[in-house]
């Protein structure tokens, strides 16, 4: 992007109904192109409101973070650079580069670095915070010859490498990828010699301009994929299951088909990490079977479901999958080397992003493996994301259980027992994970940004209740959260989600009744809004309300008309948190 | 000339997005309370990016107008 572009963007008023996020750039060099890059790129990340970024004083990163914390707000960009570890490592300074100088500066700079861990990790505990760390060259400060590196460089780089190492462990901070922002801007095209003399900023114009994208990025990522659907022959493995047989098929080094070693190896550590995997094949059942019992197959057939082997229309099989997955076909994406196939599964399913195999191309098989990295990249790996799979083979299992007798009496033998947590915190992940991305069974629709979600927490009577559930189906992980006010006033709801893992089990109902348990209260009101895709939801509500929902916002729910309705309830419940505000 | 000039009010339209374009011309430092030395910078990195030009910011020092910087450029040999 260049400057005038991203001037222009902030110039452009933003849209009036939208909110204004409050972004904090915290750098100790004079912000300039980097607050206009910020802004810009927030913009167009978060284009239903406007964005305001705060700064500083030039030469106090440390006191800016803590400025930064004091004042609050939805997010902070930090950028570190040598001249905040010491000043002498910048190009602005003219204390010597002797070898004492250098000395000096390796034994103050153990006690800078724990003084910016701890202003980080309190800023880190107040909004997200997106660091970005020395990016710069370092002058030419020992007699080395440019070839070889210096003894101070290592210890310097070692004592900087620590401190990021504790920094990226902090809660609510992330860093930013060296490799990532290598890509995008050359190391020997960061520094403007020119303006940092001039003006105290030391960036390149394009420099500015990735670090900020990149920060952007951390603070706000995109929602990551759900779930990847792929073919077999000529994309998982090497060759055609019906002509060559389950031992014909090859993805090694030797058989000239690793780019297939290297797909099955990241489709199995993409399932690791809770993405849903499904095969869609033109083949004989048999024969899939028979090769996914070859020990060698990187990718376990249990880290595959639904597989799909038939002869019918790839769409069809496609459209099977999704309704196993019960997810969004704007989640997935559809990996096969037949451009034909792909296309079918495109006109059928357009939100679908359909990507070709190309096995003849190694690099082109290397970039596929990265961009499908980027598309299912997130954070952090939960308990719930290791369950997923697993939750919804039992919820095949259960729906097919469940036919076969009445529904009262297939709930009271599922031994399900529910453990709530109640908090008054906003740190469980999970909660703000399942906020965020929850669609059907979800009070109101609305999202959170970290920044918000710890506010929430803030006010007087605000509470969180999760729940986690489990049967003889198995675990389904914390699937449930809600979030309200309890005050003099009653209590409140304002959001309320629940995983489609765990519809038909009565979780919602026993929620409610321990919710009105706990408070005592006579009634609730419930920040209820009608959605494009809260129907389960909605379906719900209206067994208390028949005569019909409301259009807008909100309706009040009494205990005594919860139980009047609420159906028999068969879970073993157990109850954590000594937060408990009693109210109403 | 004219594109020169024409060129010179939209960087001068981008870094005083507040003030009115039918003014550009007859702008000075003096005149906008926004013209910092941090605006300084900012105008001339946009007239740079603009001009394709690399700027030596002290060749520019107490080029503090429109008309003045227009000036400059075209001892530059620009327009």
């Amino acid at each position: 992007m260049r400057l005038g572009e991203a001037l222009q963007i902030n110039n452009t008023p933003a849209a009036e109904a939208g909110r204004t996020r409050r972004l904090h750039l915290v750098c100790g060099f004079t912000p300039l192109h980097l607050e206009t890059f910020a802004g810009a790129r927030a913009r167009l990340r978060l284009p239903d409101g406007d964005v305001h970024v705060a700064t500083g004083l030039f030469g106090d990163l440390e006191g800016n973070l803590q400025r930064a914390s004091k004042a609050g707000g939805d997010g902070a960009i930090v950028a570190l650079e040598w001249s905040d570890l010491d000043e002498r490592l910048g190009f602005r300074a003219a204390a010597g580069w002797g070898a004492q100088v250098l000395d000096d500066v390796l034994e103050h700079i153990g006690g800078k670095c724990a003084r910016l861990e701890a202003a980080l990790a309190a800023l880190g505990s107040v909004m997200p915070v997106a660091v970005v760390a020395v990016t710069l060259p370092l002058p030419p400060l020992t007699h080395y010859p440019p070839a070889q590196t210096s003894l101070f460089e290592l210890d310097l780089r070692s004592a900087v490498t620590g401190f990021l190492s504790r920094v990226g462990g902090l809660g609510g901070v992330r860093l930013v990828s060296e490799s990532q922002l290598s890509a995008r801007s050359p190391h020997a095209a960061r520094h403007d010699a020119k303006l940092d003399l001039h003006a105290g900023f030391p960036y390149s114009v394009a420099h500015a301009d990735a670090v900020a994208d990149l920060c952007v990025e951390c603070l706000c990522p995109a929602a990551p994929k759900k779930g990847l659907i792929t073919d077999l022959d000529e994309t998982l493995w090497k060759g055609i299951l019906g002509d060559a047989g389950p031992g014909g098929v090859s993805w090694s080094l030797e058989d000239h088909a690793q780019p297939h070693a290297l797909y099955q190896q990241l489709l199995a550590s993409l399932a690791e990490a809770g993405v849903l995997i499904a095969a869609a094949s033109k083949n004989d059942p048999e024969l899939v079977r028979q090769a996914f019992e070859r020990r060698d197959m990187l990718l376990g057939r249990p880290q595959v479901f639904p597989m799909e082997a038939g002869w019918g229309a790839k769409s069809a099989a496609v459209g099977r999958i999704l309704r196993a997955w019960n997810v969004g076909a704007e989640s997935v994406v559809f990996v096969d080397d037949s451009p034909m196939e792909l296309a079918e599964v495109s006109e059928k399913y357009p939100e679908i992003e359909c990507l070709r195999f190309p096995a003849d191309d190694p690099a082109a098989v290397v970039a596929l493996l990265h961009g499908l990295r980027a598309r299912f990249g997130k954070s952090e790996v939960r308990e719930e994301d290791r369950l997923r799979l697993r939750s919804l083979e039992s919820a095949a299992a259960l729906a097919d259980a469940q036919t076969a007798e009445a529904p009262a009496d297939f709930l009271a033998r599922l031994d399900a027992r529910m453990t709530l947590e109640f908090s008054d915190s906003p740190d469980d992940g999970r909660a703000f994970e399942l906020v965020n991305k929850t669609n059907q069974f979800n009070l109101n629709g609305r999202r959170y940004e970290a920044g918000e979600w710890t506010s929430y927490f803030r006010q007087p009577g605000a509470f969180l209740i999760t729940a986690a559930y489990q049967d003889r189906f198995g675990p389904l992980g914390k699937i449930a959260v809600l979030a309200g006010r309890a005050d003099a006033g009653g209590v409140r709801v304002d959001t309320w989600v629940m995983s489609c893992r765990a519809f038909s089990r009565h979780i919602e109902f026993q929620l409610l009744r321990q919710l009105f348990g706990r408070f005592g209260a006579s009634a609730i009101r419930f920040s209820y809004r009608p959605t494009n895709r809260n129907g389960p939801l909605r379906e719900f509500f209206s067994r208390f309300f028949p005569e019909g929902l409301p259009e807008k916002d909100g309706l009040d729910l009494t205990a005594a008309g919860f139980e009047r309705d609420c159906p028999p309830l068969f879970h073993e419940v157990s109850i954590h948190g000594q937060r408990q505000r009693q109210a109403c | 000339m004219d594109n020169v000039r024409d060129k010179l009010a939209k960087c001068f339209s981008l870094a005083f997005p507040n003030l009115d374009p039918s003014r550009i011309p007859r702008f000075t430092a003096a005149d906008v309370k926004e013209w910092d030395s941090v605006a300084q910078v900012t105008l001339l990195s946009l007239v740079g990016e603009e001009f394709g030009i690399d700027i030596d910011f002290e060749a520019f020092d107490g080029a503090t107008s429109f008309e003045a910087l227009a000036g400059r450029l075209k001892e530059m040999g620009i327009g």
